[in-house]
């Protein structure tokens, strides 16, 4: 069945329902390759469809799940969604949630790429992952190990509810990454870099940090070969896009997911309050068009809640939370398009987009000339952020600016701090801008495919190296 | 082969039924597979049976059932594979997914070392009967309500805590694999699970989060430990509250089981894993039987230890699995080798396709008092929350739920405090390890490690 015709399916179904019963039918096609030492070590496509209910009775939430999409399995489902609600409404007593009113989604959503993807023969992608494993491997005689990952979600849903969402998506989500294991006289080094988009082939491979990229990942796992260590301590550094990518996902946008708020962190009470440098406008967003190649791009939630641009510091001040309908209703505001579940059974979180620094006016080349002694960061590793605000992200090289100038080329780092303060310390932030974090999940329970970036930043942070 | 299921059968029954039609499913699978012209195939299939209570915020916030189940493909033809899987057990959808995936193989790249076991190489497993129990098979969510209510109560009795989510679960599940060439393997499990997420806040400070939880197999007994994990994931909330800066230094740090299976674990068992020897990444080559760490270093895999999560009584190739140990007194004593690696290096697989599964390291001779006094600064790292460089075995990050401490006194919870060091400089000079282990998460058995030559940088 299509989209428009499970949609059919679940109209009929939830007709007569009383309460609010919310229906969401998802389809999920994955392909993913890998290819290393010249062999495919993984071609695999894997397929999950069903239907997730959710019922919300006298202010309390039931789950169920089918993967028997016929009106008889649906129905079922809701049963026992309904008699979990009653379940929880029973156990909370005290405490009942509501849900913020919004006009729902109607549309009947194909984004770009979808047909492009869908239509494009396996041979050709798999071919080309070949191909990319076979380039990078050859092109230094160090590169001990090459290794290609391509995956692409073909992602396609049909939400109805009780209270007015009655819409479909099809979206298409590719990604390709590459790494190198760089090996001589016993030295070894790794990098990675990919990249990741809302849309279909031809986009992807238009992604700027796609541009030469078998060149980077050779040259800098090999260049990294005889590279030293930075030195530790509070340093003057540039973050590039990845970085800030990062800093805003991980170290800001957790502790403003409005669960994690109710919580008690360290956002928690700061509306309206100064929390960055007047520099920093920072967002997450649902439909990013203005810069193109975002990976978290989404026409609605999973609340059938339609996506939009959430400003969440807007020039240095905290300005939202992210919200679900639940959420919302308890802060009185509107609800934000964040509510998303990885898969058929898996309940709405509140989760992230695309999340980002808005771009400054500031020439990168400017802020480098104006240091004595820093460093510029660049390329992402993992990255985890507390509840109180400090965080931790790993980068994946890092170059030594002395006297204005980038000088030499230093192994990664490690990076901490506390949000805020660092962000309060930022002096200049660049007009280059990029999305760099598209071959990610985040992860709180459920994956999410997110993406993140920004432009260059200038500020303090702690860099963890090695004590003599 | 839907399910014909009634409301009324138990858990138990309908759990049979399940697996009785994916058996059948699977066997249709390889028939099929191979009048398309699949040289051999390999069936994977699991079915489960799944009820939680969600906790937000320190509230119940939801009641969730699930039933799932899924089946896997792996193909092999003109020595090229491909692999796909589905979560239907609808044989026409099964059967369209089998021929994807032949023509998925095609247009793979030749590989002559791909294998499967002989049913005479893995010989059906000894089922692990007590990792199934009946009481929990039957138990109800309203059941689980009370066990849940016990437990939120605890957790929440010092209204320091903020408890950010909590989940309770009850599963019955089934895992079979079936192979071309007759293997053929079947195991089924109970488990009671929990999970703490959360942080202290007294006014306008907020802790770090820390997190606990794990599962068990059998209900008896099981609220005792849910109790015990709930009052140790309160002691760390309340203990991170108002850190201090520590101070920076190079030489011993003290980590907590959990911070040794964050930090040591992963960079030890990539260099002793069959992949990494075959595509020559490890560092541990032509190591066997020769000395790779300090005399009182060893570990051992006990896939049937009841303890421990990843308990199994056949690997993901099929082989029965078994205790074995990988490193014995700082020496190692084998690769973890499954059936592709294996015969890529011209050996046997030992049993370690997805493997070790249930990890224990060997308690020491030091008490843990011991280990904590004499020695000036000190840092206590209980979490680590940073990057590990398996290849080169460097490893740079953020101690979370860490303290310092001066000649064995406690001097409080520590802020913005990074670690850095290399493994394998590590593993050739641990001063002392505690004579204790402790389960870390549920899936393995710890012991405490002094280690030294770490930089420590205070914010």
């Amino acid at each position: 069945m299509n989209p428009i015709q499970v949609k059919q399916l679940l109209n009929d179904v939830i007709k007569n329902q009383s309460d609010y019963v919310e229906l969401r039918w998802h389809r999920r096609t994955a392909n993913q390759f890998l290819a290393t030492k010249g062999r495919v070590d993984v071609a695999n496509q894997s397929r999950t469809e069903g239907v997730g209910v959710r019922a919300f009775i006298q202010g309390a939430w039931g789950f169920a799940a089918t993967a028997n999409v016929t009106p008889e399995g649906v129905r079922k489902a809701i049963d026992e969604a309904r008699r979990n609600a009653k379940i929880i409404a029973q156990l909370r007593q005290d405490s009942k949630s509501s849900l913020s009113s919004v006009r729902l989604s109607t549309q009947d959503f194909v984004g770009d790429g979808f047909k492009e993807l869908t239509g494009l023969k396996v041979t050709d992608k798999l071919g080309k992952v070949i191909d990319i494993e076979r380039e990078l491997q050859s092109s230094s005689q160090f590169i001990q190990t090459a290794r290609v990952r391509y995956t692409e979600y073909l992602e396609e849903k049909a939400i109805v509810t009780t209270d007015g969402a009655n819409c479909t998506m099809q979206i298409a989500q590719p990604e390709l990454s590459l790494s190198a294991i760089a090996e001589n006289a016993g030295d070894r080094s790794t990098y990675h870099k990919g990249a990741g988009v809302s849309g279909g082939w031809t986009c992807l491979f238009k992604h700027p940090s796609l541009d030469h990229v078998v060149n980077d990942v050779a040259k800098i796992s090999v260049d990294l070969l005889k590279a030293k260590y930075p030195e530790g301590g509070k340093k003057t550094c540039i973050l590039g896009p990845a970085v800030v990518g990062l800093l805003s996902h991980e170290a800001i946008g957790h502790t403003v997911e409005a669960d994690f708020v109710k919580s008690g962190s360290v956002a928690q009470g700061k509306i309206g309050q100064m929390v960055a440098s007047p520099l920093v406008t920072l967002a997450d967003t649902g439909c990013e068009t203005t810069q193109g190649y975002a990976m978290g791009n989404l026409p609605f939630d999973d609340e059938g809640v339609e996506t939009e641009n959430t400003i969440i510091i807007k020039n240095g001040i905290l300005n939202s939370y992210l919200h679900s309908r639940e959420s919302a209703a308890e802060f009185g505001v509107k609800p934000t398009g964040n509510a998303r579940a990885w898969l058929y059974n898996d309940e709405p979180l509140i989760r992230m987009r695309n999340t980002y620094i808005l771009p400054g006016k500031q020439k990168l080349e400017n802020m480098i000339a104006e240091i004595n002694d820093g460093y510029l960061i660049e390329g992402a590793g993992s990255g985890q952020a507390d509840a109180n605000g400090e965080f931790m992200f790993g980068s994946s090289y890092v170059w030594h600016i002395k006297n204005g100038k980038r000088q030499t080329l230093l192994k990664e780092a490690t990076m901490s701090g506390i949000a805020f303060d660092v962000l309060k310390t930022v002096d200049a932030v660049s007009e280059e801008f990029k999305w760099d974090s598209g071959t990610g999940h985040c992860g709180k329970g459920q994956p999410a495919k997110v993406d993140a970036g920004g432009p260059y930043i200038r500020c303090q942070m702690n860099l963890g190296g090695r004590q003599s | 082969m839907q399910s014909n299921s009634t409301p009324s059968s138990t858990i138990e029954q309908q759990l049979a039924q399940r697996a009785e039609n994916l058996e059948l499913g699977a066997h249709h699978l390889m028939q099929f597979a191979s009048k398309k012209g699949a040289d051999r195939s390999k069936i994977a299939v699991s079915a489960s049976f799944e009820q939680r209570l969600a906790v937000e915020s320190g509230h119940f916030t939801l009641a969730n059932s699930l039933a799932s189940q899924s089946v896997s493909l792996l193909l092999h033809k003109d020595q090229k594979k491909s692999s796909a899987s589905a979560n239907t057990t609808d044989l026409k959808t099964l059967e369209q997914t089998c021929e994807d995936c032949l023509a998925l193989a095609s247009f793979s790249v030749a590989d002559p070392y791909l294998i499967m076991p002989s049913a005479d190489e893995a010989p059906k497993a000894t089922p692990l009967d007590h990792l199934f129990d009946n009481p929990l098979s039957s138990l109800e969510l309203y059941e689980l309500k009370d066990f849940a209510q016990t437990v939120l109560s605890r957790l929440t009795k010092d209204k320091r805590v903020a408890l950010d989510k909590c989940d309770m679960a009850i599963s019955s599940s089934f895992h079979g694999l079936y192979n071309s060439l007759g293997v053929m393997q079947k195991e089924r499990q109970t488990a009671l699970s929990w999970s703490f997420f959360g942080m202290a806040v007294d006014g306008d400070e907020v802790s770090g989060f820390d997190y606990d939880g794990r599962h068990v197999y059998r209900f008896e007994g099981a609220l005792q430990e849910a109790l015990r994990d709930a009052d140790r994931f309160v002691e760390k909330v309340i203990g991170n509250l108002y850190p201090k800066k520590a101070k920076s230094y190079k030489g011993q740090v003290l980590l907590s089981p959990r911070a040794v299976e964050e930090i040591l674990l992963e960079t030890l068992l990539f260099h002793a894993a069959g992949t990494s020897v075959m595509d020559k990444k490890s560092l541990w080559m032509e190591a066997i039987n020769q000395k790779v760490a300090t005399d009182s270093l060893s570990l051992i895999d006990r896939p049937h230890e009841s303890r421990l999560t990843g308990a199994t009584a056949f690997d993901s190739d099929g082989l029965p699995t078994r205790e074995q140990t990988i490193l014995e007194h700082g020496v190692l004593k084998m690769h973890l080798l499954d059936c592709y690696s294996a015969h890529r290096l011209s050996k046997k697989s030992n049993g370690m396709a997805g493997g070790p599964f249930a990890l224990t390291m060997s308690p020491g001779k030091e008490t843990l008092e011991n280990m904590r006094h004499g020695r000036g600064d000190l840092l206590l790292v209980d979490r680590f929350s940073g990057n590990i460089d398996t290849v080169r075995g460097d490893f740079s990050g953020v101690a979370k739920s860490s303290r310092m401490l001066h000649n064995g006194s406690d001097q409080g919870p520590v802020t913005e405090t990074m670690i850095a060091g290399n493994i394998f400089e590590i593993l050739k000079t641990i001063p002392a390890i505690s004579n204790h282990q402790e389960l870390v998460s549920g899936a393995m058995l710890l012991p405490w490690v002094l280690i030294d030559q770490v930089s420590v940088s205070a914010g």
